[in-house]
């Protein structure tokens, strides 16, 4: 493990692990988004052209998750509970508090459960990591989350959905769809008429001066 | 539900808030408190206002109890960023895990009543020093064994959590959820079994 790198305006004294690909063009507001990154994979965490994470934003990957930011994806403030993998599509807009899980990391029989909460404090970094099945998360291109929103499991939104704050996201989302609610429902379907506009031009924000 | 193992004052070393630990809280063998904030609001004048079981993580927990508030929690119990708000009573059994960001409360704070809530405004202002607050609505919360309850859900006042009831992320529950049930939505309603 070398030194790691760091943030010139972190205010976490933290590092950016070595297995986290960051573009140059993309922007890390702060390191404490990796305080619970534990993934061992090459690219465990992938930002592309122009995707930025702020604040709030935590990485919860277990070893063997894998959290991809497509171009331009902006991450608010998201909590990725993450085993297997989270993939975020381009032009994505994840507001405050939003959580996804792709796993429960705890088994749902409660003898297994209790066995698995009995290993967690012996544990230095107290974290739960019984073999419970993950299910990935998908976002497709240009999706937009509202705040306080949870995708579960296995979900998968579809290209140029919407949804709305506070919705738990059940079951996956067609293509140019709204949804809302508790489980979240269809609310209606976007303008196929303006389905698509490619950006205009593609501003500059650098973190280059990570080493 | 009460914890059966020798509590303590003292704590481990690790992550540990940078306060006091208030002198009404007992904390078990092998239990962590983390975060700088969790016992910011901790107002309560009870004599075992909060009682932490053994090998707890209770990561950046906020223990916000009232002068009246007392709490009891359980052995193995894991909780992450969890908001606790006591202003009577908050019970909680062994093997309870309780997800980011998640709230759990037996006040609705304020009185519903419009004109008592102007009396409550005003008694709670910077001008209301000694003004008595109108009687407000509490109702104690329970949570059993084996109860698990997602990030983001919220449980309500006067809310008893069957043991090994299962609480999914984002989840509003304003009413009792029976044993090892599975409840989802706002308002929370059953939607099968836990396991």
């Amino acid at each position: 493990m070398s030194a790691g790198r760091t943030l010139p305006w972190d205010w976490y004294p933290g590092t950016i692990p070595e297995n986290v690909v960051v573009d140059d063009t993309a922007y890390v507001e702060t390191s404490f988004s990796f305080y619970l990154f534990r993934s061992q994979l090459p690219g465990g965490v992938r930002y592309g052209r122009g995707a930025s994470t702020y604040l709030g934003t935590m990485f919860d990957v277990g070893p063997r998750g894998r959290v991809e930011l497509g171009e331009y994806a902006l991450v608010h403030g998201a909590r990725i509970i993450c085993d297997a993998e989270v993939i975020i599509g381009d032009y994505a807009l994840i507001s405050w508090n939003v959580v996804f899980m792709d796993t429960y990391r705890l088994p749902r029989e409660v003898r297994e459960r209790r066995k698995e909460l009995e290993r967690v404090p012996a544990q230095p970094l107290r974290v739960a990591a019984a073999e419970v099945p993950a299910q990935p998360i998908r976002l497709e291109r240009n999706v937009w989350i509202g705040f306080d929103a949870c995708v579960l499991p296995g979900v998968t939104i579809g290209e140029g959905s919407i949804v709305g704050a506070k919705s738990v996201v059940t079951q996956s989302v067609p293509p140019f769809t709204v949804v809302a609610g508790n489980p979240a429902r269809v609310i209606r379907q976007l303008d196929a008429d303006r389905r698509r506009s490619a950006p205009a031009s593609t501003p500059q924000r650098s973190n280059a001066s990570i080493p | 539900m009460k914890p059966t193992s020798q509590e303590t004052n003292a704590l481990p070393p690790g992550r540990w808030t940078a306060g006091q630990i208030p002198a009404n809280v007992r904390v078990g063998l092998n239990s962590l408190i983390t975060d700088d904030l969790a016992f910011k609001r901790f107002h309560s004048k009870q004599t075992q206002a909060l009682v932490i079981g053994a090998h707890c993580t209770m990561d950046g927990v906020h223990f916000d109890l009232g002068e009246q508030g007392r709490m009891v929690i359980g052995d193995f119990c894991y909780f992450t960023n969890a908001v606790l708000l006591c202003e009577l009573e908050v019970r909680i059994g062994n093997y309870v895990v309780i997800g980011w960001n998640t709230t759990v409360c037996d006040t609705d704070f304020h009185p519903l009543a419009p004109a008592e809530r102007i009396a409550d405004a005003i008694a709670c202002s910077p001008l209301g020093q000694g003004r008595p607050r109108p009687p407000i609505l509490k109702r104690p919360v329970i949570i059993e064994d084996d109860v698990w309850i997602g990030p983001n859900a919220t449980i309500l006042k006067g809310v008893r959590l069957g043991a090994g009831a299962w609480i999914e992320a984002g989840s509003l529950v304003t009413r009792d959820v029976p044993p090892a049930s599975r409840v989802l939505g706002n308002p929370a309603q059953v939607i099968g079994t836990a396991a």
